[in-house]
């Protein structure tokens, strides 16, 4: 009998084994609350699914204008144009065709969207915080795992959890008037000078330094996912097997190569802290959108401005007119979930769901 | 490689240092007592630039607004993970997606709160604000009471059954009072994450430069205000920004403070 269903004395007989009262019957009290009680919980569990569906139903539906205009096209392309574009007409030679009045003809094109600027924003913006804080997060893991006397373990992490606590337009705000000034005046300029000045590196160097670009919003990132990643990479390794280690130790490791074994130990449970980490940058909106520099083109430079799927959100969707531009809002938005769903489910599979619970509470 | 790791410890701990301590300074610096008492003043007006007093209260409304919803929600999915999930067959299911919905970003959630809850009304308001943040606090909360109930040593059942009571009021009776401390505490958490957020609420409350009570239009909050101010291009508004900034960082950080004494407290009494 397992314990989770136990079987409740309500419903059975007063006494075991007796005879069931039928002269007189006990008077019983209704039981009211089971059946509201029961129905209620199991209505919110339902809706908690409801809601998942609602979302990925919602999105997929509102964004149908925008799939039937460009099919998967949508993914590859670079122009983002909302309004149309008034261009005059040239014939195959490249004259310019004249109607009778002799006035240049101009057609209309439509307006166009595409994807691909703001997809590369985000995966670049995340490579670059996933670059910065991965090191930091883990040797911080290692730090609060294996080095830090036992006093210090519970203030560090609280200190480097509170970093997850501070709400994201704060970071943008730090962002926008700390960081970006402060690589525009002392970072970015020698930091340009030197690509441009090696002849292999030129398409890394840009026009201008702003401070406000693709490196600034991975910088920013990278702070932000700092605590998500050093939390759940600190209760992994916790949760490798002391004997584990201590056999290392035993056949005469030394304090890197145990700590190696260890790191292989809990590989999965890591590469899932870090897909974790991968879903916040990937998602994050606020302080991105204050330091990114808001421009829907790729390209190669780190220091040019750039946009992400959700800045890209942030500041257009409140003013999109037309129909076909909330549609491709909505695809963009689409695309950034499904994005989000993934990863966060690799990462649940891989820090649940390779036996290491413990870490997964979170 | 052991001083890189330590190393690291003491880089992630200075750039929270460098980042508090820019928020404090300066946010303290631009405090004073106009910025609880008035609302915004245009520019070029006497009382120029005011306060953020409607973003404060209006904060206060969504959040108590999302709770109403998000709370009780939140709270009953949590018992049913935990108490009503055996031999259940979408336990597991809903489990996972509360799991993952915590981590859908949450301006996603907000163009789902335009799409299901702007655009047949017609106009931005702020019940669509406060529905987007309870959309965010619901999984939060039903996972926190799930880990809480889950605590509750079973020979408190036990017991319960013993006296002849009903499943319903052994978790009633029983089991949530046992937990509501660490239930409380999971609350907090979810109000200090929703108190935070910008994203769900830029298309769907909207913000304004008004102090109303009024949900049915669109809705003044702190963090919008805050938002709108730091992108703007006058100098006293974003000091104004700054002082928003330090009181949403005092408010997360006296919650965040709460939770984790509650906590060791509890665990200390098992």
């Amino acid at each position: 009998m397992s314990t989770a269903e136990l079987e409740y004395a309500s419903h059975a007989p007063a006494v075991t084994g007796g005879p069931r009262p039928t002269i007189r019957r006990q008077a019983r009290r209704f039981n009211w609350l089971p059946a509201p009680l029961t129905i209620l919980a199991t209505c919110s569990g339902a809706f908690v699914l409801l809601m998942m569906a609602s979302l990925l139903a919602v999105l997929f539906y509102s964004a149908i204008p925008s799939i039937r205009t460009f099919g998967f096209a949508f993914l590859i392309r670079s122009e983002w144009r909302p309004n149309e574009l008034e261009q005059i007409k040239r014939n195959a030679q490249g004259n310019i065709i004249k109607d009778e009045d002799g006035e240049p003809v101009t057609e209309t094109i439509p307006p166009a969207f595409g994807a691909l600027p703001v997809v590369y924003g985000t995966i670049v913006s995340s490579g670059i915080a996933m670059l910065f804080a991965v090191p930091l997060s883990i040797g911080a893991a290692l730090f609060l795992v294996r080095i830090s006397p036992r006093p210090l373990v519970n203030p560090v992490s609280f200190l480097i959890e509170f970093l997850a606590a501070i709400p994201s337009i704060a970071y943008g705000i730090w962002g926008v008037f700390v960081l970006a000034p402060f690589l525009q005046a002392r970072v970015e300029p020698p930091l340009n000078h030197l690509l441009a000045s090696v002849s292999w590196l030129r398409w890394a160097s840009w026009n201008s330094t702003t401070g406000r670009d693709m490196l600034c919003g991975g910088l920013i990132l990278a702070i932000m996912i700092l605590p998500i990643i050093t939390a759940v990479s600190r209760d992994v390794l916790r949760a490798v097997p002391r004997a584990h280690i201590e056999a290392t130790l035993a056949l005469g490791a030394t304090w890197w190569q145990s700590t190696w074994e260890m790191l292989r130990y809990g590989r999965s449970g890591l590469f899932g802290a870090l897909m974790l980490g991968l879903a916040r940058a990937s998602g994050e909106t606020m302080a991105v959108a204050m330091v990114i520099g808001n421009i829907n083109e790729i390209h190669p430079s780190v220091l040019a401005p750039a946009q992400t799927m959700s800045s890209l959100l942030a500041n257009e969707f409140a003013e999109a007119s037309t129909e076909l531009h909330r549609a491709a809002l909505l695809e963009v938005a689409l695309i950034l979930l499904v994005m989000s769903l993934i990863f966060n489910i690799v990462a649940r599979w891989l820090v649940v769901g390779r036996g290491q619970p413990a870490a997964g509470r979170r | 490689m052991y001083w890189l790791c330590v190393a690291a410890a003491v880089v992630i701990l200075s750039l929270l240092a460098l980042v508090v301590v820019y928020l404090v300074s300066i946010g303290w610096r631009s405090m004073n007592w106009a910025f609880f008492s008035q609302d915004p003043q245009p520019y070029g007006s006497d009382g120029y630039p005011g306060g953020m007093r409607n973003g404060l209260i209006g904060t206060m409304m969504l959040i108590a607004l999302a709770s109403v919803v998000g709370i009780p929600i939140g709270l009953l999915c949590g018992v049913y993970l935990s108490e009503y999930s055996a031999g259940s067959l979408i336990a597991a299911p809903v489990r996972f997606v509360a799991d993952v919905l915590a981590g859908v970003p949450s301006i996603v959630v907000g163009i789902l709160g335009y799409q299901l809850l702007v655009v047949p009304l017609g106009h931005f308001n702020g019940y669509a604000g406060a529905l987007a943040l309870a959309f965010i606090m619901i999984p939060i909360v039903a996972r926190t009471t799930e880990e809480m109930l889950r605590l509750v040593p079973q020979s408190y059942r036990e017991a319960s059954i013993g006296l002849g009571a009903t499943k319903a009021r052994t978790v009633v009776s029983v089991v949530i009072p046992a937990a509501t401390g660490s239930l409380i505490t999971g609350v907090m958490l979810a109000i200090a994450r929703v108190a935070g957020e910008t994203a769900p609420l830029l298309f769907t409350a909207l913000g304004s430069r008004l102090l109303t009570l009024n949900p049915k239009y669109p809705f003044p909050s702190l963090t919008k205000e805050v938002y709108d101010y730091a992108t703007g291009p006058y100098a006293e508004q974003k000091r104004e920004a700054w002082a928003g900034i330090l009181v949403l960082i005092i408010l997360i950080f006296v919650l965040n403070l709460m939770v984790r004494f509650s906590v060791r407290r509890w665990q200390g009494a098992k």
